[in-house]
């Protein structure tokens, strides 16, 4: 049985771990330092991440390197419309085997990885796409009437190019609502590219440390949801999911914006999401239990891609997340 | 059970009673608020309790009606406790560790991360007294009460709610009646050219103010009342003699006859064609005889006033003018020399009141001549002959009505009627005599409050111009 020294050692753990990811993905990644706590909660929470961003961001870079100090496997898929579901999942090879004998044999594709760079998701076929998200879902494939499992832990994180959009799939609000998280990334400021041009034209630095390995995640995983969390901060979350969703008497406590520009407010597994999010959070803050800062913080990428817009708010440039920061200002605590 | 479990429960059930006690104030600073509030509105009505001094009480006996209904309003709940520990988390920044570690110790949690919740809890709570951390904060209910106290005691002490029933409900003194009966008094007397009446309200008045200003009692008030009266009865009864020739005559009468001597009066001044004691043509006495009252009273005159020249005629119209102007404010004296002994006899009241500035009006409730008066022996329910209350003043009727015996009856009319030939086709009407009526219709109602002051002036000019364009 652990004693409380444990849980202290735990979360003691867990912090340092994080802040030596942070200082090794500083050494590549310039800025989005909030980015990168966003994606190690994602991961430790079990869930995928949706990166939306303008090419040269350094998306795949940040996944990269998420791979390496993680010392887990990592592979790259880039999205093309004539991309197949196979290319994804792997198929049934015809190969020799040792006797010499023609035999069908699985090859795996790129999903069989710990870390899955999806690369311009919204570029391929939503038959394509649903082949990720199936994988995303159920943690592993079925190929040829025979099911395989992916690798635990298992993350994917889609990027998509928020400006062309032409040619392109959307991803349908269903698939999306899968992502743990959408993560935008912001233009560096002055600062971050002076110091981006420094790091990307001298000579290249020294390989990535390895902080984490896969059994230390899902250890974590676990110390995730045992973090306690007290009924008052569950019902402010509930009270927050509820204010999102837009109803013709205005009674469940929506704010102004969400009645009018909302058309469907957040799932269930937005609340899922914003209160493991918290969690991990709550954790990775070497606190044992959750606060109302933790689920604020965690409000806009748990929830920003599952609220679905009107047209008017499309017309009037209104953002899901001015509606959710309008929510985070105006649902009281208590 | 741990000892850092056991410490946080101690302190957070500490801090939760510190939040009842003080929701407690709370809510009796408001009830006691809400309580002097209620007692000053309704301090008007202290005046119907039984004993006076019950009205110290009534702030209490409000406070004791109202206090359960607060207290169950705003009573502690579950969401209560939560907000007193949320509270105190902001206050300590313990980042919910308060709220959580109440929580898992109500669910009976054991567990380490439960344990390591109570540690720190505890670590931040141990030196912290829930006192200091959420100090009494006094809200505007309570800054309102010692205002709202003093307030209410102020206006006790002083009276305030006698003073209150004396402005609005109390009714007015004596000398205040009689002011305001002299004031009307005046004015009528002003209307109509009284004199002696006019004297007697200026009198009365001065009598009243002096009486108001000395703050004296009604007893002695009703004394020099006693002599004004006999003063204005002795007036009244040597007035009497004088216009002996019209007691007859109804109040609405003197009234018509006053209005169409000033008609006749007019009549004569514009008339050029007829000098000094030269007789009048038949044209104008023909005018003269188509106001009721000045016929009647010219039919008294010998050969009912044929021949009469227009000196004579005008001598004899200032006659009747004086006499019916002498009778009219004789019968008001009257009417007001026994206004003031019934004032005398029945002090003060609402009714009395009424009754005496009908009164100073001289306000009528009859049509005029020959219609019966609604006076009190004719109204429903009231025969002649019983008692209709010693102690009411009597109503005003415009004075002779109720002195005139035998008066009953059609009476004379004021109406003009046409009559013409009943002859077939067309009936025909002279302009001359068309325009006669209508300029008698208009002098009749010249005379009446219905056409303006300024505008009289202006019709009389008008009918005459007709009469002389057509000359």
């Amino acid at each position: 049985m652990e004693s409380v020294d444990d849980i202290e050692k735990r979360i003691e753990r867990a912090g340092r771990a994080f802040d030596e990811l942070k200082a090794e993905m500083g050494r590549v990644i310039v800025g989005h330092a909030d980015l990168v706590e966003q994606v190690f909660i994602a991961l430790v929470c079990g869930g995928h991440c949706l990166l939306e961003g303008v090419p040269g961001l350094g998306k795949t870079l940040l996944v990269r390197s998420l791979g390496e100090i993680l010392s887990l496997s990592f592979s790259r898929v880039q999205f093309t419309p004539d991309l197949m579901p196979a290319d994804i999942t792997g198929t049934h090879m015809l190969t020799d085997d040792p006797s010499g004998r023609k035999v069908f044999d699985f090859q795996r594709g790129p999903v069989f990885a710990h870390i899955v760079l999806a690369d311009e998701i919204n570029r391929a076929t939503p038959k394509t796409q649903s082949a990720l998200l199936e994988a995303m879902q159920e943690q592993g494939v079925t190929v040829g009437g025979k099911l395989h499992l992916l690798e635990n832990p298992f993350m994917v994180l889609a990027t998509q190019n928020p400006i062309e959009m032409e040619g392109t799939y959307p991803l349908p609000e269903a698939q999306v609502d899968r992502f743990f998280f959408k993560l935008i990334l912001q233009f560096p400021s002055h600062a971050e590219l002076s110091r981006i041009a420094d790091i990307t034209t001298a000579a290249p630095a020294a390989a990535l440390r390895e902080v984490l390995d896969g059994p230390a995640i899902l250890q974590m995983r676990q110390w995730v949801r045992e973090v306690p969390l007290a009924e008052v901060v569950k019902d402010y979350a509930v009270r927050l999911i509820l204010s999102t969703h837009p109803t013709p008497d205005g009674k469940n406590g929506g704010e102004a914006l969400a009645q009018r520009f909302v058309l469907y407010g957040s799932s269930p597994r937005g609340l899922q999401s914003l209160i493991l999010a918290a969690k991990a959070r709550a954790l990775l803050a070497g606190r044992p239990n959750v606060s109302f800062d933790d689920i604020r913080s965690m409000l806009l990428p748990s929830l920003r891609h599952r609220l679905i817009l009107n047209l008017e708010a499309d017309a009037e440039g209104i953002s899901a997340e001015k509606i959710l920061s309008e929510i985070a200002e105006k649902v009281a605590e208590v | 059970m741990s000892a850092a479990k056991e410490l946080v429960q101690a302190k957070l059930a500490s801090l939760l009673a510190w939040e009842r006690r003080k929701r407690c104030e709370q809510i009796l600073y408001t009830a006691v608020g809400v309580a002097l509030l209620l007692a000053i509105v309704l301090l008007p009505l202290d005046g119907h309790l039984p004993i006076r001094e019950l009205r110290w009480f009534i702030p209490g006996a409000l406070l004791l009606a109202l206090a359960p209904y607060f207290f169950y309003r705003r009573r502690w709940r579950a969401q209560d406790d939560r907000r007193a520990l949320v509270q105190l988390d902001r206050a300590m920044r313990l980042e919910e560790r308060a709220s959580t570690a109440w929580e898992l110790a109500a669910r009976g949690e054991t567990g380490a991360t439960a344990e390591l919740v109570f540690k720190q809890a505890q670590d931040r709570l141990r030196s912290v007294e829930p006192r200091t951390v959420l100090p009494r904060q006094r809200d505007w209910q309570a800054y309102a009460v010692v205002p709202l106290f003093a307030l209410w005691l102020g206006l006790l002490w002083f009276d305030g709610d006698r003073s209150f029933i004396e402005q609005r409900g109390a009714p007015k003194n004596l000398a205040h009646q009689l002011s305001e009966f002299a004031r009307e008094l005046q004015e009528k007397a002003k209307s109509e050219s009284l004199r002696e009446s006019l004297r007697a309200g200026q009198e009365l008045e001065q009598l009243a103010k002096k009486n108001i200003a000395a703050k004296s009692d009604d007893e002695e008030l009703k004394k020099e009342l006693a002599a004004v009266a006999q003063k204005l009865a002795a007036a009244g009864k040597s007035g009497a003699d004088k216009n002996s020739f019209s007691a007859g005559e109804s109040q609405q009468s003197l009234q018509d006859l006053k209005a169409e001597l000033d008609a006749a009066r007019d009549l004569l001044n514009f008339s050029d064609g007829v000098k000094g004691t030269q007789e009048l043509p038949q044209q104008w006495m023909d005018r003269l005889a188509s106001l009721p009252q000045v016929k009647k009273q010219l039919d008294r005159e010998p050969q009912g006033g044929q021949g009469l020249g227009q000196n004579d005629l005008k001598a004899f119209l200032d006659r009747l003018n004086q006499q019916a102007t002498g009778e009219l404010d004789r019968r008001t004296l009257l009417d007001a020399q026994q206004f003031l002994e019934q004032m005398m006899q029945s002090g003060q009241g609402q009714k009395n009141q009424s009754n005496m500035q009908s009164v100073a009006r001289g306000e009528q409730e009859s049509a005029g001549d020959g219609v019966r008066e609604k006076n009190h022996s004719n109204r429903p329910g009231k025969e002649p002959g019983k008692n209709d209350g010693a102690d009411s003043l009597p109503e005003f009727r415009g004075g002779a009505q109720t002195q005139v015996k035998g008066l009953l009856g059609a009476g004379d009319s004021s109406a003009v009627f046409f009559k013409g030939k009943p002859t077939p086709g067309k009936s025909e009407l002279g302009q001359d005599e068309l325009v006669a009526n209508y300029r008698r219709q208009a002098e009749q109602e010249l005379n009446s409050e219905r056409v303006p002051e300024a505008l009289k002036e202006t019709i009389r000019k008008y009918f005459l111009s007709l009469e002389e364009s057509k000359r």
